[in-house]
C-alpha cells in the first residue's frame, strides 16, 4: 500500500479511537444517566493540565493518569452533589448550571495559568514503521490502547454485576430500588467514574494538542455529537458515533481542510439532532 | 394474632390528590392477606406505599415490630420485604438469569432449582432478554425472582395477570409452601377465585378506604357487591 | 392601555436622563450594551415566556450585522437603505420563524435538543462567516462600514440605540400584555393543554422564535454602522452564551430582566475585566447561583412587588362572539380501530358509536383501553388500522388542535391547567382558543371577554370570578373544576372527561356531578366520561360502554350492563 494512504488510514483510525475514549465519559454521564453535563469538556481540560503539571515537575508521565483521574473524580463528586442531584429532572437547569460551571472552570484555569498555550512533550517520541509508513509511536500506542480500553469497558459493562445493576437502574429505576439497588448512590458513582474518564482523556490527548483553558469546548461538542449520531446507552452506538463523526471529520479534513472537516461534522450533527435525535443505535 | 406486618391509618396520594384515606391491615407469619376491590380504588397505590415508593402523609408501617414507615424502598428490601409490582415487573433489557440473580441473596440458586422445575420456561429462556417474554411469562419471572429472595414478607401486585391457569395453580402451591415456612404474603388481586383458595385474611377497598374485611376464606356473596359493576 | 403608555413614557424618560449623568464616553459605551440588551430580550422572550432556550441568538445578530454592513457599503448614502436596513433586520426573523416551523413541528417537548441545534447552527454560522472571504471578509470581518447617513456622529450612537431600545420595549411589553403574551406563557407551562384549547402550538412557538430573531436582527443592523466593523465573533458561540447569561442573571421571566442584566453585567465587565482578574470567575459563580437558587434572576426579587402593583384590567366586560362550529353534529364512530404502544396491542379491532346527546360512561378493567380511546379520538395515538369519524367527517390522525376546532373538548384525569397563570387568564385562553382569530390576539380588549356560560359557572363556583389568583395556588378540587370550566367555556359539542372526580372529596364530587348534569342540559352536548366509581356511573350515565382488552365488550343501559354475564365474568376475574 502507498505509505501516504497508510498514514491517512492510520490518522482516521486515530481520530476515531481517541474520540471514542473522549466520548466514553460523556456516554456514561449523558448516555446512561441522562445528565447533560456541559462542563465535561472542562474536565478533559483539567486532565490535560494535570499532565502538563506532572511533566513540568519532572515526574514520570504515567503519574498524570492517577492524578488526573483522582482530581476529576473528586470534581465530579462535588458537581454531582452540588449541581446535578439538586437539579434532577430539570434538564434545562442542569444544562445551564453545568454551562456556568464550564465557564467557571475555564476562567479559573485562565486566572491561574493564563490564556497561553502550554505544550506537553510526547512521552513516547519517535516513529514506528507500519507497512512502509513511518507513524508516530505515541499515536500508534494510543490507537491500540483506546481500542483495547473501549473493548474492555464494553466487556465489563456487558458482564459485570455493577454493569448489570447500572443497566437495571437505567431501564427501570423503580424496580431497581425494589430489588434493593440504592440508585442514588449508584448513579453518583457512575457519574464520578465518567468524570474520571474525562480526566484520563485529557492526559491522553495533552501531548498532541495545545493545552489551554478553552480546549474543553471542542471536546464536549464533538463527544456530544458522537452520542447524538450513534445513539445513547450502548457501546455499539458510541463506536458507530465515533466512527461517523471522527471518520467524517478526519476524512474531509484530509481531502479539503480542517475547517471543511469541522463544518461537515456540524452539518451531520444538526441533521441528526433535527431528524433523528435518538441516533443510529438507540437503546430500545 | 401476633402480626408480622401491620399498617395503620395510611393516608397517601399524588400531588394534591388523596388516594388512600386511612387504611389499616395486618398479616401474621405464614398467612396470606388479600387486598380486593375494583380497579382504581387504590390497591396498587397501597402496595407502593407499603414498599416506600409513595410517602405516607399519615400512618404507621411495622415489620416484626420495627417501624419502617420512613425507609426508602432499597432499605425496606433489606429489612426483609420482597415486592413484585403490577406493571413493569421485570427488567426488559436484562436476561432472565440476570433478572433472577441481579441482587439475589446467598442460596438463591439452590432455592431456584425446585421452582425451575415447576416453571420450565425460565430455564429454557435463561439467557434471553426478559423483554421477549409474554406478559404472563414476565409475571412468572417476577414471582419467581421474589420467591428466591426468601424474605419474611412478600408483596404481590396482581401476580396472575395474563398467567395461564396451570401456572396460577403452581404459583399458589409455591405460596402455600412458603407460608408453611413462615413467610407472610400481601396479595392484590382482581381474581376472586385465587383469594377463595388462598386467603387467611382479606380486605376490600373502595374509594381509598377499607369497606369490608374478614379472616379465613372470603365468602363470594359478602364481597361481590363491592367489586361488581 | 393607560398603564402601557405610562410605562413606555417612564422608560423614555429614564433613557433621556441617563446620558446627562454619565458623560459622552460612557454613553457611547452604553449604546453598544443597549443593542445587546435588545438581542438578550429576544432570549428572554423565548426562554422566560415561551419556555424554549435558544443557545444561538448571536447567529441572528450576526446575520443582521452582515446584511446591514453589506448594504451600507454597497449603497452608501442611498435612499435605498431606508428599505434595505429594515429588511436586513427582518431577514433573521424570517429565518428564525422558518427554523421554528421545521424544528418545532411534531414535537411536543422542546427539550434541550432544540437548544443544542441552535447552538450548532450558531457554530456553523461562525464557520461560514469565517470562511466566506469574498462576502464576509473572512476572519478580519467587514471593515470600514460607514455610519447611518446623517447620523454618523460619535454622539448620535447613544440616541439611536436608546430610541431602538425604547421602541423595542414598548412593542414587546404591548405584546406580552396582549393575549398573544398570555398564550406564550401558556405554551411554556403546558403545550398539551394549549393544543387542546385549539391553538397551533408550533406556529405560536415559531412566531416567538421569529420575533426573537427580529430583535437579534435589529441589534445587528444597528451594530454594524455604530462599530463600523462586523467580524465572525458577532455570530459565534461566545456572544450567544453571553446573551443567555445576561438574560438569566437579570431575570428571564420579565421584560426588564434581560435588559438590566445585559447593561449591568456588560458595564461591570467593561470596567472590571482589566483590573480584577477574577471578575469572570465571579460572574460564572453568580450565574450558577442564579440557575440553582434564583431562576427568576435579579428582577425576581422585585417581582412580588410588581405583581401587587399590577393594575386590574379595567373597563366593562365584553361579550365574546358566539362560537362558530362547522356543521355535522356530534356523533363519534370508531370502525375496527387497532392501536399499539410499543409491543403492546392496546386497541384491538374496536368498533363503537356515540351518536346521541347525553352522557355515555366508558368503563372497563385496567388496561382495557379507555384512555387510549380518548387519545386516539383526539389524534394523540396513531391508529394502526380502522377509521374514526366525528361530525360527519373522517378525522383519523387529525392532531389535537384540529380535533378541538371541530368542537371536541377534553378534560384530563390529572388537572391540566396553567399553574403559573391567573384563573382569569386560564379561562380567557379557553374563550380565545375557540373564538379568536390570530390577529385578535394582539388586542388588549380581549382580556375583558366574557360569556353568559362563564358567568353562570362563576355563580356556581365563586373562585372562578376571583380572577387574579394563580391557578397553581388553587386546591386540587378547584383545579379540577377550573379545567372543567375551561372545557365548558369552549362550548364544545362533544366533551371528553377522564375520571373528572378523581381525588375529590365527597362534597366536591357532588358539585362536579351537578355541573356535568347542568352542562348537558344547558349546552345540549354529548359527554363521554371514563369512570371507575360505579356509584358515579349509576348517577350520571344515560348509556354505558364496557371495554375489555381493547374491544367493546358490551353497550347499553346500566341495568343491561349489570345483567350481562360477560361483564360480570370480567369483573369477578374468574375467566381471564
Amino acid at each position: 500500500m502507498d505509505p501516504l494512504v497508510t498514514t491517512q488510514f492510520l490518522n482516521i483510525a486515530f481520530g476515531i479511537a481517541t474520540l471514542a475514549v473522549l466520548a466514553l465519559g460523556l456516554a456514561i454521564v449523558f448516555g446512561l444517566l441522562g445528565v447533560l453535563n456541559i462542563a465535561h469538556g472542562e474536565l478533559v481540560m483539567a486532565g490535560a493540565y494535570a499532565a502538563w503539571i506532572v511533566q513540568s515537575a519532572g515526574l514520570p508521565y504515567a503519574l498524570a493518569v492517577p492524578l488526573a483521574m483522582l482530581a476529576c473524580g473528586l470534581l465530579g463528586w462535588l458537581i454531582e452533589a452540588g449541581l446535578i442531584r439538586p437539579l434532577y429532572a430539570r434538564p434545562f437547569d442542569t444544562l445551564l448550571a453545568t454551562w456556568g460551571l464550564s465557564l467557571l472552570l475555564r476562567k479559573t484555569a485562565e486566572a491561574i495559568w493564563g490564556l497561553g498555550y502550554k505544550s506537553v512533550a510526547l512521552p513516547l517520541p519517535g516513529t514506528v514503521d507500519v507497512l512502509g509508513a513511518a507513524y508516530p509511536r505515541y499515536r500508534l500506542m494510543l490507537i491500540v490502547l483506546c481500542l483495547a480500553g473501549v473493548a474492555a469497558l464494553a466487556a465489563w459493562f456487558a458482564k459485570s454485576g455493577a454493569g448489570t445493576r447500572i443497566k437495571a437502574m437505567v431501564a427501570n429505576p423503580d424496580l431497581a430500588q425494589a430489588v434493593g439497588i440504592r440508585t442514588g448512590r449508584l448513579a453518583r458513582n457512575a457519574f464520578v467514574a465518567g468524570c474520571a474518564l474525562a480526566g484520563l482523556g485529557g492526559v491522553m490527548v495533552a501531548p498532541l494538542t495545545p493545552v489551554h483553558p478553552f480546549m474543553g469546548i471542542d471536546y464536549i461538542l464533538e463527544s456530544f455529537f458522537v452520542l447524538v449520531v450513534g445513539g445513547l446507552g450502548s457501546v455499539a452506538g458510541l463506536v458507530a458515533g465515533a466512527g461517523i463523526i471522527g471518520g467524517l471529520g478526519s476524512l474531509v479534513s484530509a481531502v479539503a481542510d480542517r475547517t471543511a472537516g469541522y463544518t461537515a461534522v456540524l452539518v451531520i450533527a444538526i441533521l441528526f439532532l433535527w431528524l433523528r435525535p435518538r441516533g443510529l443505535l438507540a437503546r430500545a | 394474632m401476633s402480626a408480622r406486618f401491620e399498617f395503620r391509618g395510611l393516608v397517601a396520594g399524588y400531588g394534591g390528590t388523596t388516594i388512600l384515606r386511612g387504611i389499616a391491615g395486618a398479616v401474621a407469619a405464614g398467612e396470606v392477606l388479600f387486598v380486593l376491590g375494583r380497579n382504581g380504588v387504590g390497591k396498587s397505590t397501597l402496595m407502593k406505599a407499603l414498599m416506600g415508593f409513595l410517602p405516607c402523609r399519615e400512618g404507621a408501617v411495622r415489620l416484626d415490630g420495627r417501624e419502617i414507615g420512613g425507609l426508602a424502598p432499597p432499605e425496606r428490601r433489606r429489612a426483609g420485604i420482597t415486592y413484585c409490582p403490577q406493571e413493569r415487573a421485570v427488567f426488559d433489557e436484562l436476561s432472565v438469569a440476570d433478572n433472577l440473580f441481579l441482587t439475589a441473596p446467598p442460596g438463591a440458586a439452590a432455592r431456584l432449582a425446585p421452582l425451575a422445575e415447576r416453571f420450565p420456561i425460565l430455564a429454557r429462556r435463561r439467557e434471553q432478554r426478559a423483554g421477549t417474554l409474554s406478559g404472563g411469562e414476565k409475571k412468572i419471572l417476577s414471582f419467581v425472582r421474589g420467591a428466591i429472595e426468601d424474605h419474611s414478607l412478600v408483596l404481590l401486585d396482581e401476580p396472575t395477570e395474563g398467567v395461564q391457569a396451570e401456572n396460577i395453580e403452581r404459583m399458589e402451591a409455591v405460596v402455600r409452601e412458603q407460608c408453611a415456612a413462615g413467610t407472610a404474603f400481601v396479595v392484590v388481586e382482581q381474581n376472586l377465585a385465587m383469594a377463595e383458595r388462598l386467603a387467611d385474611r382479606w380486605l376490600v377497598l373502595d374509594k381509598g378506604q377499607v369497606v369490608a374485611e374478614g379472616s379465613g376464606r372470603p365468602e363470594r356473596a359478602a364481597i361481590i357487591a363491592h367489586i361488581q359493576v | 392601555m393607560g398603564s402601557w403608555l405610562a410605562h413606555s413614557a417612564a422608560v423614555a424618560v429614564v433613557l433621556v436622563l441617563l446620558p446627562l449623568g454619565l458623560g459622552d464616553f460612557a454613553a457611547y459605551q452604553l449604546a453598544l450594551y443597549f443593542l445587546y440588551a435588545i438581542a438578550a430580550l429576544g432570549v428572554g422572550l423565548c426562554w422566560g415566556s415561551a419556555g424554549f432556550l435558544p443557545l444561538g441568538q448571536a447567529m441572528f445578530v450576526g446575520i443582521g450585522g452582515y446584511l446591514s454592513g453589506l448594504a451600507l457599503i454597497q449603497f452608501k448614502g442611498s435612499a435605498l437603505l431606508l428599505v434595505l436596513l429594515p429588511l436586513a433586520a427582518l431577514a433573521p426573523g424570517l429565518l428564525a420563524f422558518g427554523l421554528g416551523l421545521i424544528l418545532f413541528r411534531g414535537r411536543r417537548e422542546t427539550g434541550p435538543y432544540f437548544a443544542l441545534i441552535t447552538l450548532a447552527l450558531s457554530l456553523l454560522a461562525f464557520q461560514i462567516a469565517n470562511g466566506w472571504n469574498s462576502v464576509t471578509g473572512g476572519f478580519n470581518g467587514l471593515k470600514g462600514i460607514p455610519g447611518l447617513p446623517g447620523l454618523d456622529d460619535f454622539s448620535h450612537a447613544y440616541w439611536i440605540s436608546a430610541a431602538a431600545l425604547a421602541v423595542v420595549i414598548a412593542a414587546t411589553s404591548w405584546l406580552s400584555k396582549a393575549p398573544a403574551g398570555v398564550l406564550w406563557r401558556a405554551v411554556a407551562q403546558n403545550e398539551r393543554r394549549v393544543a387542546f384549547l385549539g391553538f397551533d402550538v408550533t406556529l405560536t412557538k415559531a412566531a416567538v422564535f421569529g420575533l426573537s430573531g427580529v430583535l437579534g436582527g435589529i441589534a445587528g443592523v444597528l451594530y454594524a454602522p455604530q462599530q463600523n466593523l462586523v467580524t465572525p465573533q458577532l455570530v459565534g458561540f461566545t456572544l450567544s452564551a453571553e446573551l443567555v447569561i445576561w438574560a438569566a442573571v437579570g431575570g428571564r421571566g420579565s421584560l426588564y430582566g434581560p435588559i438590566l442584566g445585559t447593561i449591568l453585567i456588560g458595564v461591570l465587565t467593561a470596567e472590571l475585566r482589566n483590573t480584577f482578574a477574577y471578575w469572570e470567575v465571579l460572574l460564572a459563580i453568580i450565574f450558577i447561583v442564579v440557575v440553582r437558587w434564583a431562576p427568576q434572576g435579579l428582577v425576581g426579587f422585585a417581582l412580588p412587588i410588581v405583581e401587587r402593583l399590577r393594575p386590574r384590567p379595567r373597563g366593562p366586560a365584553r361579550e365574546a362572539p358566539a362560537r362558530v362550529l362547522p356543521g355535522g353534529g356530534a356523533a363519534v364512530a370508531f370502525e375496527g380501530i387497532a392501536a399499539s404502544a410499543g409491543p403492546v396491542q392496546i386497541l384491538d379491532g374496536l368498533t363503537l358509536a356515540v351518536d346521541h346527546p347525553g352522557i355515555t360512561c366508558l368503563i372497563g378493567p385496567n388496561g382495557a383501553g379507555k384512555t387510549s380511546c380518548f387519545n386516539l379520538l383526539t389524534g394523540e395515538l396513531p391508529a394502526a388500522a380502522g377509521s374514526v369519524r366525528f361530525a360527519g367527517r373522517a378525522i383519523t390522525g387529525l392532531p389535537p388542535t384540529g380535533v378541538t376546532r371541530l368542537g371536541i373538548a377534553r378534560k384530563f384525569q390529572i388537572p391540566n391547567v396553567f399553574p403559573g397563570l391567573s384563573v382569569a387568564e386560564n379561562l380567557n385562553l379557553a374563550l380565545w382558543g375557540a373564538r379568536a382569530r390570530a390577529r385578535d390576539l394582539l388586542k388588549l380588549r380581549l382580556h375583558r371577554w366574557s360569556s353568559p356560560l362563564l358567568r353562570e359557572l362563576s355563580e356556581r363556583y365563586p373562585f372562578l370570578a376571583e380572577g387574579r389568583n394563580r391557578a397553581g395556588d388553587l386546591s386540587h378540587g378547584e383545579r379540577q373544576i377550573l379545567e372543567l370550566a375551561m372545557a365548558l367555556a369552549m362550548e364544545p359539542r362533544l366533551l371528553l372527561l377522564d375520571e373528572p372526580c378523581a381525588g375529590l372529596s365527597p362534597e366536591e364530587t357532588h358539585r362536579v356531578i351537578d355541573v356535568i348534569r347542568w352542562a348537558r342540559r344547558r349546552l345540549g352536548l354529548a359527554i363521554v366520561i371514563i369512570e371507575h366509581d360505579m356509584s358515579l356511573v349509576k348517577e350520571l350515565a344515560d348509556r354505558v360502554l364496557v371495554l375489555h382488552q381493547g374491544k367493546l365488550l358490551a353497550a347499553g343501559s346500566i341495568a343491561e350492563i349489570q345483567a350481562d354475564p360477560a361483564v360480570r365474568a370480567v369483573y369477578a376475574g374468574g375467566t381471564k
